[in-house]
């Protein structure tokens, strides 16, 4: 990639300035002046062929038509909201972004900004090396969060996180989304206020968009109400800022977490003196806006696992969740009752609406899953490759997904790795996840090589890894 | 004739300190309450049961003053501020909060988990002091999903600290005097073992001879430098200051306590850290916590003294 010019909006990950120091020509956009960025860009344009943004520092239609060389945006996050995709479309640049890595740390920090505010630890850790316990005395009455009525603002996969947290401490469950999705568990409500009005805790976890805008309004301020505590984590858009300064200024509102902001990195002053928000710098990372699909795939469906071993076992404990009937099959009956076996892997994929790889690969697993297999599972099934690649005979699988034989595909694993086939990329009924890695640091390196791997993939005229556009 | 007195014919109960309000309006006219300070020979002499407000002590020579001394009744779920041998010899039961703080604690525990590994009070001390602005993004914290989690004591509390951080992701592992078989979580015989198997280490035992300092250096060297300790059980379970050399050391990654061993004295080196969170031993402080210990002590000494069986007595 040496002669790939690549232009960086701003200082976002150490690790990944370094790699692309290292392997390409690297532009620094911050490192010109605010006024002077214009000249910059300029001088430059016919160098730079990529561009690298993330969440806060997009990409909008005046810089692509400032860049006559750009072929793709990597964008270095989930959401890609700041990215102009249609400008992006006409002019056939390529973007991709970084998914489904985010997913626990965003819930993570959802759930302990809950508790934090409720229970008011940052305030406790001011009080207490300010020296102020042994002056003062203790006894500062908060809120209990276990049980508290946790309503979540869309249900995509880290509103799902939120809950699936939230419910081990006992809290009911309610959301709001465009339309109801199949959790009995949880509570929909057809619209934002009377969410707002159902609940104690209101996290927002939606994506950001023209509909979603100001979403938490005045109204909703003032319907969630003085006993009422506001998580957001998505995007500072959300929320009507002022109108959330005043509602807490004037104790129409409980209590705040905030992790995102309208302006950032400005966070309201008015903010900073109040002893009843969390105020933290963006670190739960971004919102999910891509992949929200994949949970709805899974919901009361008949699940077939293939290989009940550790992996199968914990798909099948977490499809449960989802109130699927679990079946599965292995070259020998297991002793659970709950699922159902199957003697071949045809007869499973024949009463399956998803089917889902967790074998080891070996001689007799080789392509486990071929065309006779797929045939069964049908044009409204789903096939889930969590397991190796060869497990699927991936020819056939692209030609009966082409067909319409086979109803779609989440696949993890490909046969030849990091190869992804072409045809695979242009269909919307497959999500397709490339082996990323999970934990903070870890997470973040992962996301990096997202990034190096797709423009990698893009000089080598390689299937892009994670391609959005 | 003269009127009786109001309190005449209701059970006297001795107090070594004056209660908080809550107690004192739920308990209201249902009994004699005497501080023990101010309890003349008759009332020594009279006195069936203890009301244990907070922490406060219950010495040897308070239970040898009380001879009729049939119950002491705690408003805390671990007893090590009485003396339970003195009560043990007599034959005086002694009876804790039981479940009641079960959910608060466990729920602080957890806030602990997430704010020391995301840096939570850090993170927003930093976007206080509008250092943001000035000095970019805050370094990355670390996940909490995936983490390795030691609980020592899988009791109410620690069980449902157990419950909590396996929906985040976390492996679960405890340490406690036996093996619980209805626990689904891998037993380890010591606290040093179940320490050098896990990323978090979160105490949840009762302070008893043989818990206190059980984390000392050993136990730190084997949870290691990226690991950190949770404590919402009791200052003494841990040498605290081993615990601030092996945090200023690097040996220990960081920590997050409720509890400290000379409340309210916590050590002025921890409070410059930034891989510490700090509370002041507040994480049963909630009106559902407080209102289920009010409950829960009418209860036993209404059980005491009609003679019925006690709702949460300690085994000594």
């Amino acid at each position: 990639m040496d002669s790939l010019g690549v232009l960086l909006v701003a200082p976002m990950n150490a690790y990944l300035e370094q790699e692309l120091d290292r392997r390409c020509r690297l532009f620094r956009l911050w490192e010109s002046p605010a006024d002077r960025r214009d000249d910059y860009l300029r001088a430059h344009a016919s160098s730079i062929r990529a561009v690298v943004p993330y969440a806060p520092h997009g990409v909008d239609a005046a810089m692509i038509d400032a860049l006559p060389s750009l072929e793709i945006v990597s964008s270095y996050s989930v959401g890609i909201d700041r990215v102009d995709l249609d400008a992006c479309r006409r002019r056939g640049v390529r973007v991709t972004n970084t998914p489904d890595v985010l997913t626990d740390d965003v819930a993570d920090l959802a759930v302990g900004l809950a508790i934090a505010a409720l229970r008011k630890i940052p305030q406790a850790d001011r009080y207490v090396r300010a020296g102020k316990w042994k002056s003062k005395g203790d006894f500062t009455l908060t809120t209990r969060f276990s049980g508290k009525r946790v309503g979540i603002l869309g249900l995509g996969r880290i509103g799902l996180a939120v809950a699936k947290r939230a419910e081990a401490f006992d809290c009911p469950i309610s959301y709001h989304s465009r339309s109801e999705k199949p959790f009995p568990k949880y509570k929909f409500y057809p619209n934002v206020v009377d969410l707002a009005a159902n609940c104690d805790v209101l996290v927002v976890a939606c994506s950001l968009n023209p509909e979603t805008h100001h979403i938490v309004n005045r109204k909703a301020i003032d319907a969630l109400g003085p006993e009422g505590v506001l998580i957001n984590i998505a995007r500072g858009a959300h929320v009507d800022e002022p109108e959330l300064i005043s509602a807490l200024l004037e104790k129409r509102l409980g209590g705040a977490g905030l992790d995102v902001f309208e302006d950032e990195p400005f966070a309201p002053e008015q903010l900073f003196e109040l002893d009843n928000v969390v105020l933290v710098p963006h670190v739960g990372s971004d919102t999910e806006e891509t992949c929200r699909a994949m949970a709805d795939l899974f919901s009361g469906k008949r699940v077939g696992i293939i290989g009940l071993g550790r992996i199968g076992l914990a798909v099948a404990k977490r499809v449960e969740a989802f109130d699927c009937p679990v079946n599965y099959y292995q070259r020998t009956k297991q002793d659970h009752p709950g699922y159902t076996y199957y003697p071949s892997v045809a007869e499973l994929a024949a009463s399956s609406d998803v089917l889902v790889v967790a074998c080891p690969l070996n001689e007799h697993t080789r392509h486990i899953v071929n065309r006779e297999v797929m045939e069964a599972l049908g044009p409204r099934g789903v096939l889930i490759n969590i397991g190796r690649g060869p497990h699927v005979d991936e020819t056939a699988m692209v030609a009966a997904l082409a067909d319409g034989r086979l109803g779609g595909a989440g696949l993890d694993v490909f046969e030849d790795e990091p190869n992804v086939p072409e045809a695979l990329l242009g269909m919307d009924n497959v999500v397709l996840v490339p082996h990323v890695g999970s934990a903070t640091h870890e997470t973040r390196t992962a996301m990096a090589d997202l990034v190096l791997g797709n423009l990698e993939a893009h000089v080598a005229g390689k299937p892009l890894l994670t391609q959005v556009v | 004739m003269v009127a009786p007195s109001p309190d005449a014919g209701k059970p006297l109960v001795i107090l070594p300190r004056p209660l908080y309000p809550e107690f004192a309006a739920a308990l209201d006219g249902r009994f004699r309450f005497v501080l023990a300070a101010d309890a003349d020979e008759g009332n020594a002499a009279e006195a069936r049961a203890v009301l244990v407000p907070a922490l406060t002590p219950v010495s040897a020579d308070l239970v040898a003053r009380l001879p009729k001394l049939e119950i002491v009744v705690a408003t805390s779920t671990g007893v090590d501020h009485i003396d339970l041998d003195a009560c043990r010899r007599r034959g005086i039961s002694v009876t804790n909060a039981g479940e009641v703080f079960a959910p608060d604690v466990a729920d602080y525990a957890v806030g602990l988990v997430v704010a020391v590994l995301r840096r939570v009070a850090a993170a927003e001390a930093y976007l206080r002091r509008g250092r943001w602005v000035a000095d970019g993004d805050y370094p990355l914290a670390t996940k909490v999903s995936g983490k390795r989690v030691g609980i020592v004591g899988l009791g109410s509390i620690g069980g449902l600290v157990a419950r909590r951080l396996a929906a985040f992701g976390c492996v679960i592992a405890y340490n406690s005097r036996s093996p619980k078989a209805s626990a689904p979580y891998k037993f380890y015989p010591s606290v040093r073992e179940l320490a050098a198997e896990s990323d978090v280490l979160v105490l949840s035992c009762a302070l008893t001879e043989e818990t206190r300092r059980m984390v000392g250096r050993e136990v730190m060297e084997a949870l290691g430098k990226g690991g950190v300790l949770v404590n919402v059980g009791r200052g003494g379970l841990v040498d605290e200051a081993e615990l601030v050399r092996c945090l200023r050391e690097g040996v220990l990654g960081g920590a997050g306590l409720d509890v400290y061993e000379n409340e309210p004295e916590v050590p002025p080196e921890l409070w410059g850290m930034d891989n510490v969170v700090l509370s002041d031993h507040r994480a049963v402080i909630t009106p559902e916590s407080i209102q289920g210990v009010v409950d829960i002590v009418k209860a036993n000494l209404d059980a005491f003294f009609s003679g019925k069986p006690l709702v949460s007595q300690v085994q000594l």
